[in-house]
């Protein structure tokens, strides 16, 4: 168990927490089941891998037009599918997700089965001077820090960024659409525009995630996005609170160390056991917390409404 | 339901509810039959006529597996994200009964009665006290998530990754002219077809389909007129769960190859089938899965059969947007 | 009497010493299995697991009765079909002390952990994924396959179809794959290679592998009547799409050409005897008469649980050429046995197989280079680290066994 194990646990924990930040604006203070937040990340990610590799770009470049098609795709989910109904919306994202995950994997233009590779080379010179610096403090032996450092710094900011809008009108126009829309729409507010942007603001962290996700991996390949990353992503939010931007972190930060941690457990059962055990038990906390701690470990229960 | 009136003249034999109720189906049985035929203008009618009865095929599966999520929907309100593990779980309880010795048949009725039974448990530990507390759909989603991740790997503890199969004969087919179809798939239409209409008749004239309807309706009403709701939800998971495993077991027979994962990849085009027939309607489960199977393979006349899952998927998404109450819908779509 | 005591003392002492020494010096290898335990490839699981605790339980057993002091363990991950599950799985191995990771199973997970770990640590991988792509990368010498890239085995099925067409000029090959990485290339390499030899290539049909029917994708592949199918696939799906096949009416299973992967020494139970009897196919060849298939065969019917699957053979000769090279290392740091891989594996040197697998400990051990041929084939690895032997066996399977009709170069 190794410091390098869980830095790069922690890496992991910070791609998540940036992606349930997207889902804790969505969940938390909209109100809305977002079930495509993967298909979001994909569409960043994949934007962003296709302009440098086969656009060739530079990665710096690529980023921000790579979030900007990712909105652009929130917002064209989002038009559409906004007016139904909570449960039927969020079948409508899952089926999203899953059509784009298909189309990456079986179009040409997106590498298909093979994937992408080779998007990175600019963060490696990046991260390669960031560990020389790091080798003054001693710590130049942890490969994957810069990208930790990287990851949670962003998540860092992002979080700033979404405590300001939380504490503005906007922010207290969106609590109020997640407790009574009809109340918020009686009122003149436009809550369409209002669930859009919640839902834009969503897909740019997903993009950003995606971005972290594809880096740390150093290839892009459609299963990296299947829905099973959106459920643990749920299972974050669960854990770490409902309604709690900070809370998306320990939550990130816990469910991983749990996650990872757990592949050291060895138990008298064979590796096969082993790892349908884990999810199990994910499975049962997953059950237990929204039973019987629904809040989270740092949400408020009064923020949680009854919402059909 | 009143009687169609007799407006002076000849009354029409048939209630104008019945009218309009009857009228989707004819209307997509209609659709669907002009479209086989325009395909066979294009196409040549064996390749047309082929991959209409793959369809059929598939929506055999399809109808089978989304009737016992309909029905859940329909009655709860509960989009039990569950449900495919659950056809999984059906389908390995009746091989673990064959290892026994047991032959095919007897062992897959056990294993439907084993099943409901799990179904009716996990209500009463779980769905019923989340129901009491009035939670969020969030939660109920969640918790849902939760289940079917226990309940696949649990089965996949027990059982191992590795393929079974049930052994039967995959291989025999039944020749109708230039068409073919599998033996055992045309045992999993006729049975897939018979339980659906089984089940809607018995929703339209049993006591119990009664009171499913009309708990579904308005469970509060319900419970006023004297129904008790609680019997008749535990009657729907019931249900539900022998369907899933009826679903899972026909599947595995006729498929001759799975793993634990196979629930769960169906579930999205389960749901697509549900939600396209309108929701909470056991017809409507069996027009969703005869649509869905079809623009499948009929898909592949036109398509690479890699984009077979993309197909399913689109529909959903644009049943949801164009006619979110399905094709026998009657509920509230939109919020 | 005293010198009696004193000699039986100096006796004692000598023994005592020389056990203290031989237990000190027993190298303690650490073999990691990167296994798809969940996910959308979780059916390859069970029987790589199986592969490598039997490599490592036989080769344990070969060193003892050597008298060579090198015992190994296995430990294994889940890598969950998912290449960031998979770096995590391997940081996890190597952190548990594994000098080589056996897996993964496909080229975007060896990538991924090839850059994420394994590179940096020195620690060798033995992936089941055979895509080019994987040369794609610097490796710095730690990736090695068993398995024969895509190149070299899509030009074994082009020599295969003459071989049993008479020529490719005018043929229709109607090629079938199951979607993802392995079959798309392979797939691809094949199509290539036929058209520039003037035949034709019909489809490719492709098919997800999660469907309920096959039958459409079935039709597509036996229409106008091929002379030639050729299919990449897995053994769970092929159950399906054999089935599929045999029931349109019009496929012909003696006319079928399969890759590596569709091959195993007897036929498991699922797939029916129809779609399979008289199929032909390519696989890496290994020289005939060395026993060593139904060496491994009777370690695999004797311990039972899981059946044959695909590519178990290759990853039982990676288990065995990692302990090998611990061996020639006397030792099991990782960097150490990176470095001696090729040592049992050089061309030219003396010939060892499954059957003389004690004596080739011996020899090592002595420090003696080896050309360990294992039971999938034989390697003599390149500089890229992919076996340069393109010796490719053409089997056939009778009565649901596999028989190897003749062997090829493929590079001929």
């Amino acid at each position: 168990m190794s410091v390098e194990f869980w830095i790069g646990v922690g890496v992991i924990a910070g791609i998540y927490a940036i992606f349930v930040l997207g889902l804790q604006i969505n969940v938390g203070f909209t109100g809305l089941l977002n079930l495509g937040q993967a298909g979001f990340m994909s569409i960043g990610a994949y934007a962003m891998g296709m302009l440098v590799v086969d656009a060739g770009w530079s990665l710096w470049a690529a980023m921000p037009v790579a979030i900007a098609i990712a909105v652009t795709a929130g917002l064209l989910v989002g038009l559409p599918s906004l007016r139904l109904r909570a449960d039927y919306f969020a079948i409508a994202t899952i089926a999203f997700a899953e059509i784009v995950r298909y189309t990456f994997q079986n179009a040409g233009f997106a590498g298909g089965n093979q994937g992408i590779i080779g998007y990175d080379a600019e963060w490696r010179a990046l991260a390669a001077w960031l560990l020389h610096q790091l080798a003054h403090l001693g710590l130049g032996g942890i490969t994957q820090l810069p990208l930790f450092l990287a990851v949670w710094f962003c998540f860092g900011l992002c979080l700033m960024v979404l405590r300001l809008l939380a504490a503005s009108p906007w922010g207290r126009v969106l609590r109020a659409i997640r407790e009574d829309e009809d109340a918020a729409a009686a009122l003149g507010k436009n809550v369409l525009v209002f669930k859009l942007q919640s839902l834009a603001i969503a897909a740019a962290l997903a993009a950003i995630a995606g971005f972290f996700l594809a880096l740390n991996v150093t290839y892009l390949y459609p299963s990296e996005f299947d829905p099973t990353f959106t459920f643990l992503g749920y299972a974050v939010l669960v854990l770490g609170g409902y309604a709690s931007y900070g809370g998306v972190a320990l939550g990130a930060v816990l469910l991983w160390s749990l996650m990872e941690g757990l592949r050291f457990l060895h138990l008298p059962i064979s590796d096969g056991q082993q790892g349908s055990l884990r999810f199990v038990l994910i499975g049962l906390a997953l059950i237990l917390l929204s039973m019987l701690r629904p809040q989270g470990l740092l949400g408020r229960k009064a923020e949680m409404r009854l919402r059909r | 339901m009143t009687e169609g009136g007799r407006r002076g003249g000849d009354a029409p034999s048939l209630a104008p509810q019945a009218w309009r109720r009857l009228s989707p189906a004819l209307w997509l049985a209609i659709a669907l039959v002009l479209i086989a035929l325009g395909l066979a203008v294009v196409v040549g009618p064996v390749a047309a006529g082929q991959a209409t009865l793959n369809g059929l095929v598939g929506a055999g599966y399809f109808a089978l597996g989304a009737v016992g999520l309909t029905l859940v929907y329909g009655v709860l309100r509960l989009v039990n994200f569950a449900h495919g593990d659950m056809l999984t779980v059906g389908m390995y309880i009746a091989i673990a009964i064959m290892a026994l010795g047991i032959s095919f048949w007897p062992a897959a009725v056990l294993a439907m009665i084993l099943t409901a039974l799990i179904a009716m448990l996990l209500d009463r530990i779980m769905w019923e006290p989340m129901r009491r507390a009035q939670t969020s759909t969030l939660q109920l989603f969640l918790v849902a998530t939760g289940l079917a991740l226990v309940l696949r790997y649990s089965v996949q503890f027990f059982a191992g990754s590795q393929v079974r199969t049930v052994g039967l004969d995959t291989i025999s087919s039944v020749d109708l002219g230039p068409w073919h179809l599998g033996r055992l798939q045309l045992v999993v239409m006729l049975v897939g077809l018979v339980t659906i209409v089984l089940a809607g008749i018995a929703l339209r004239y049993t006591r119990l389909g009664k009171e499913m309807r009309a708990v579904a309706d308005n469970i509060a009403l319900a419970e006023v007129t004297g129904i008790d709701t609680r019997r008749t939800i535990r009657v729907t998971w019931l249900v539900s769960g022998a369907m899933a495993a009826l679903a899972g077991i026909l599947y595995a027979a006729s498929i001759g190859s799975i793993n634990p994962n196979f629930g769960f990849t169906i579930l999205l085009s389960l749901f697509a089938a549900a939600v396209l027939g309108g929701i909470g309607n056991a017809y409507g489960a069996l027009a969703g899965g005869i649509v869905i199977g079809l623009s499948q393979e009929w898909a592949t006349l036109f398509f690479n059969p890699r984009w077979k899952p993309a197909i399913g998927f689109a529909i959903l998404i644009l049943t949801l947007l164009v006619m979110p109450r399905g094709i026998f819908g009657r509920k509230k779509a939109r919020s | 009497m005293i010198r009696g005591i004193l000699a039986s003392t100096a006796l004692a002492a000598g023994l005592a010493i020389a056990s203290v020494s031989a237990s000190a010096d027993t190298v303690n290898l650490t073999i990691g299995k990167l296994l798809e335990v969940t996910g959308p490839l979780s059916e390859t699981g069970p029987s790589q697991d199986k592969a490598v605790k039997l490599a490592v339980e036989y080769a344990n057993e070969q060193a003892k009765k050597a008298g060579v002091a090198i015992q190994a363990k296995d430990v294994g991950a889940d890598v969950q079909g998912d290449p960031q599950a998979a770096v995590s799985a391997a940081r996890s191995l190597v952190d548990q002390g594994a000098s080589c990771l056996i897996g993964p199973a496909i080229t975007p997970e060896s990538i991924a952990i090839a850059n994420g770990v394994t590179i940096q640590k020195r620690v060798t991988i033995w992936p089941v994924g055979t895509s080019m792509r994987l040369r794609t990368i610097k490796d710095e010498g730690t990736i090695f396959r068993t398995v024969p890239p895509d190149s070299l085995q899509a030009l074994a099925l082009v020599n295969a179809a003459i071989d049993k067409l008479g020529t490719a000029n005018g043929k229709l090959a109607s090629v079938i794959y199951r979607n993802e990485p392995y079959g798309e290339g392979l797939a691809k390499d094949f199509s290539a290679a036929w058209t520039a030899k003037g035949g034709k290539v019909q489809g490719p049909t492709v098919f997800d592998p999660a469907q309920a029917t096959f039958d459409s994708e079935a039709g597509q592949a036996v229409a106008n009547n091929p002379d030639a199918y050729i299919i990449i696939d897995y053994p769970d799906t092929y159950a399906k799409l054999g089935a599929a096949l045999v029931r349109t009416g019009k496929f012909d299973p003696t006319k079928a050409l399969v890759a590596d992967a569709l091959a195993f020494s007897t036929v498991p139970s699922n797939i029916p005897p129809q779609a399979i009897e008289g199929m032909r196919g390519t696989r890496g060849g290994t020289p005939t008469g060395t026993d060593a298939y139904k060496i491994f065969d009777a370690l695999w019917q004797k311990a039972g649980g899981v059946e044959h699957f695909s590519l178990d053979a290759n990853s039982f000769d990676s288990a065995t050429l990692c302990f090998l090279a611990a061996a020639a290392a006397k030792s099991s740091s990782p960097a150490a046995v990176t470095d001696h891989v090729r040592a049992v594996t050089t061309k030219g040197a003396p010939k060892f197989y499954l059957t003389t697998l004690a004596d080739a400990l011996k020899a090592v051990d002595s420090g003696q280079k080896i050309d360990y041929i294992g039971v999938a084939g034989a390697f003599e690895f390149a500089d890229n680290d992919d076996p340069t032997v393109s010796l490719f066996d053409i089997f056939e399977y009778q009565k649901g066994k596999l028989v190897v009709l003749k062997q090829i170069d493929a590079t001929k």
